[in-house]
């Protein structure tokens, strides 16, 4: 029962004039079937969309849609860990700094975003259309492998069209806790230790140096957050605020959002203390 | 992205009553890395005279040391302190000597006059068109966003306390929503008996 | 003085040092900042006793508004003024360096300079660098044989008129003239007939804006009315938005006392030797 026969507009189609159903199905394709996106109207788009990326005087036509991130996630005995930054560019323009760059898909699963910010963010809605339908069909929550795979599938069909797209799928079902890298390219591997995005390489020296699997949960929400604070000081496409999430056996749990501001004063003056103390020894 | 963004950088000038202020950020990087925060963008050329030069770091230094060497090749041929009009004018010509193939600054220039301590603020684009107005100038990879904050907080005839204020709030405002500014500032109040360099708390991401 | 102590005296006209490191830098994909341009209507009539002079007072650089109040009609010599037109650094210093050579010319002839010697340096320097130098000019002043106004190109070619106009906002500001001039105008009609060239080019022109600059030229004297007429009135902020005292947290402070120092010179007695 859609909205529109509640409203008794079962014959609202045939008023509609059959030339603008074909528009309708071209430019509106993923209202339907979400998987479909509407495709430039030229033949083998992957390849001549960059004809139209100039202008008639041969300028690059600016498209700078949201970029640029620090994202990680990371398995120990407690379970897995995520954390990332919220700042959001439109090229050097900060466009907000309070972005979610974790989806909460269902209770047992979480998504990072990063890489274009509108492709993400409709991706990752799809999917937790595509889980939430597995549930209803099977009366059992979707493994992270399976997930990860529709996730995979879904976007390896725009391969080379431009999507841009690196996302961390955390989760917890029946064989226990589970962390997979996807990206636009198709690429999607299982994993202990992921980072993702511009910031990436400051994240990883950090959490590398600190990364073991007997973390007690503070000592792995803390190293999240210090991987993530670092690569925001560094890169300067992170930033904003660090969320932490935490996934566990019951579901997942928001640790804390903390402002980077705060973080790099609380870090100094920890950093100030620690050297006054072995001068003073 | 234009050169200018390569290092990034903002800063920005104004006039105050009987003073004027210049401030500008910390960062050096390379496009989306930051390689240190306490990178020098603002040079004293006097003692009531400072240049901000925003741009290519390579060039600020280059510019910087150029300009320094003229001043002081004047200050001993003539045996007087440059005016900073005077100044001003001679940056323009160095830059416009450089039409064709121009250093990748867009210099702000702000000072008190050696004598008659008026306040005096300049900008130029990068090959040395002189711009004067009489509230306040801006320069850098933010400038957008600064000429939307100084528009606003600027008023005529502001105390050296108040500038302070309103040029530091204006810089870390305006830096705030720039990616590849920022790490921290310095805002220069030059009055006619002291300079204060004040170095200020902001976002370090 | 040049010498190995001094090698920094400039050598005279431009300089290419830096082109073949900006061309490999644009070349990986950086791109070159723009300059300030004018954007610009600027106009000139002759009238009854000499010229009027008019000009916006708008620089853009880019899409932005770099300069709300910059002046575009430039002093050449007592007699003569010159309006200008595209890349704003390129205007200032042309007309400067042609100025100073008129200067010259005119202490050495010991004659007030003619409009047509302005015209055909300014033509001459211009062509010699083939349109490089984005200035386009409206040259206006008057001489023993009369006013004149002429027109020239940034490549190099000039004309001489009753009536032009230049800049992004030429066609409103012509439109105005077209259907408005006539030989033998007072000056109170040819300044209005600027000042609404102008206006047209303010409103109807992307590129100008701000307020209307004029300059009359007649025999032996000149009024430049800088600020004529405000085209556009900016409002009065109501509200202040200034920061309490307090609110930006300081790290660090130094204060440098910048001490009153007065060099006693002793006189040195002239030497008649």
């Amino acid at each position: 029962m859609s909205l529109s026969e509640l409203c008794g507009m079962s014959d609202f189609d045939d008023k509609i004039n059959s030339e603008y159903r074909g528009d309708l199905n071209t430019f509106c394709g993923n209202f339907t079937n979400n998987l479909e996106l509407g495709v430039p109207p030229f033949s083998n788009p992957a390849k001549n969309f960059a004809s139209v990326s100039k202008d008639e005087f041969g300028r690059e036509i600016k498209i700078q849609f949201d970029h640029g991130t620090t994202t990680l996630g990371f398995m120990y005995q407690g379970g897995v860990v995520l954390a990332v930054d919220s700042r959001a560019t439109g090229g050097q323009f900060i466009g907000s700094q309070t972005m979610k760059k974790i989806v909460e898909i269902n209770d047992f699963l979480l998504g990072t975003l990063a890489g274009g910010a509108a492709d993400c963010v409709y991706w990752d809605r799809v999917l937790a259309k595509q889980c939430r339908m597995y549930e209803l069909r099977n009366r059992e929550r979707i493994s992270v492998a399976a997930a990860s795979k529709l996730m995979s599938n879904m976007v390896y069909n725009y391969k080379g069209m431009g999507l841009s797209m690196g996302m961390m799928l955390a989760g917890w079902d029946k064989r226990g806790p589970q962390l997979y890298y996807i990206d636009s390219e198709g690429t999607r591997t299982p994993g202990k230790v992921f980072s993702v995005g511009s910031g990436s390489i400051y994240a990883f020296g950090v959490l590398d140096s600190g990364y073991k699997w007997d973390l007690t949960d503070e000592e792995a929400y803390d190293l999240g957050r210090r991987s993530i604070y670092h690569a925001t000081h560094r890169d300067a496409y992170s930033g904003g605020i660090v969320r932490v999430y935490h996934m566990k056996n019951t579901g997942w749990v928001h640790i804390d959002n903390t402002d980077c501001m705060e973080l790099h004063y609380k870090y100094q003056d920890e950093k100030l203390q620690k050297s006054n103390e072995i001068a003073t020894k | 992205m234009s050169i200018l963004g390569y290092n990034g950088g903002a800063m920005v000038a104004m006039k105050g009553d009987k003073c004027v202020s210049i401030a500008a950020d910390k960062r050096f990087g390379i496009q989306a890395q930051t390689i240190t925060c306490d990178f020098k963008k603002v040079f004293d050329m006097g003692p009531r005279l400072y240049v901000g030069l925003p741009g290519l770091a390579t060039d600020v230094q280059t510019v910087m040391e150029k300009l320094r060497f003229r001043k002081n090749l004047y200050e001993l041929k003539e045996n007087r302190t440059m005016t900073p009009e005077v100044f001003g004018a001679m940056l323009s010509s160095m830059l416009y000597e450089k039409r064709f193939g121009p250093f990748f600054v867009e210099p702000v220039i702000a000072g008190l006059h050696p004598t008659t301590h008026e306040p005096f603020i300049c900008n130029m684009d990068l090959i040395g068109c002189i711009n004067q107005p009489d509230d306040f100038v801006v320069g850098g990879t933010a400038s957008a966003q600064l000429y939307g904050m100084c528009e606003a907080l600027w008023e005529p005839n502001l105390g050296p306390e108040d500038l302070f204020e309103t040029t530091a709030q204006a810089l870390i405002n305006a830096f705030d929503r720039d990616a590849i500014s920022g790490w921290g500032a310095t805002v220069y109040i030059i009055e006619k008996d002291k300079v204060t360099v004040r170095d200020i708390k902001t976002r370090m991401d | 003085m040049t010498s190995i102590l001094c090698p920094e005296i400039p050598k005279p006209g431009f300089s290419f040092d830096n082109c073949q490191r900006n061309a490999t830098l644009e070349s990986k994909g950086f791109a070159v900042p723009k300059a300030t341009k004018t954007g610009t209507t600027i106009v000139g009539i002759i009238y009854k006793d000499g010229v009027i002079l008019g000009a916006d007072t708008r620089a853009t650089e880019d899409t932005t508004v770099a300069d709300k109040n910059c002046e575009k009609i430039h002093f050449l010599a007592p007699n003569m003024y010159c309006c200008g037109a595209g890349t704003a650094a390129d205007t200032e210093m042309t007309t400067q360096m042609i100025s100073s050579k008129l200067e010259l010319h005119r202490l050495f002839t010991n004659r007030v300079v003619r409009v047509c010697t302005a015209n055909q340096m300014l033509k001459q320097y211009l062509f010699g660098y083939q349109g490089y130098i984005g200035a386009a000019l409206i040259l206006g002043g008057v001489d023993s044989t009369g006013p004149h106004l002429y027109s020239i190109y940034p490549h190099g070619s000039t004309d001489k008129l009753p009536y032009t106009t230049m800049g992004s906002g030429s066609l409103a500001a012509m439109a105005i003239f077209e259907s408005r001039w006539k030989p033998d105008l007072t000056e109170e009609e040819g300044i209005q007939l600027i000042r609404d060239a102008i206006a047209a080019g303010i409103f109807n022109d992307l590129g100008s804006g701000s307020n209307v600059d004029v300059c009359v030229i007649r025999k032996g004297s000149v009024d430049y009315k800088r600020t004529y007429d405000e085209a556009n009135k900016k409002g009065v902020r109501q509200a202040s938005y200034r920061y309490p005292r307090g609110t930006t947290k300081v790290l660090d402070t130094k204060v440098f006392t910048v001490e009153e120092t007065v060099h006693q010179l002793e006189t040195e007695s002239m030497d008649t030797a």
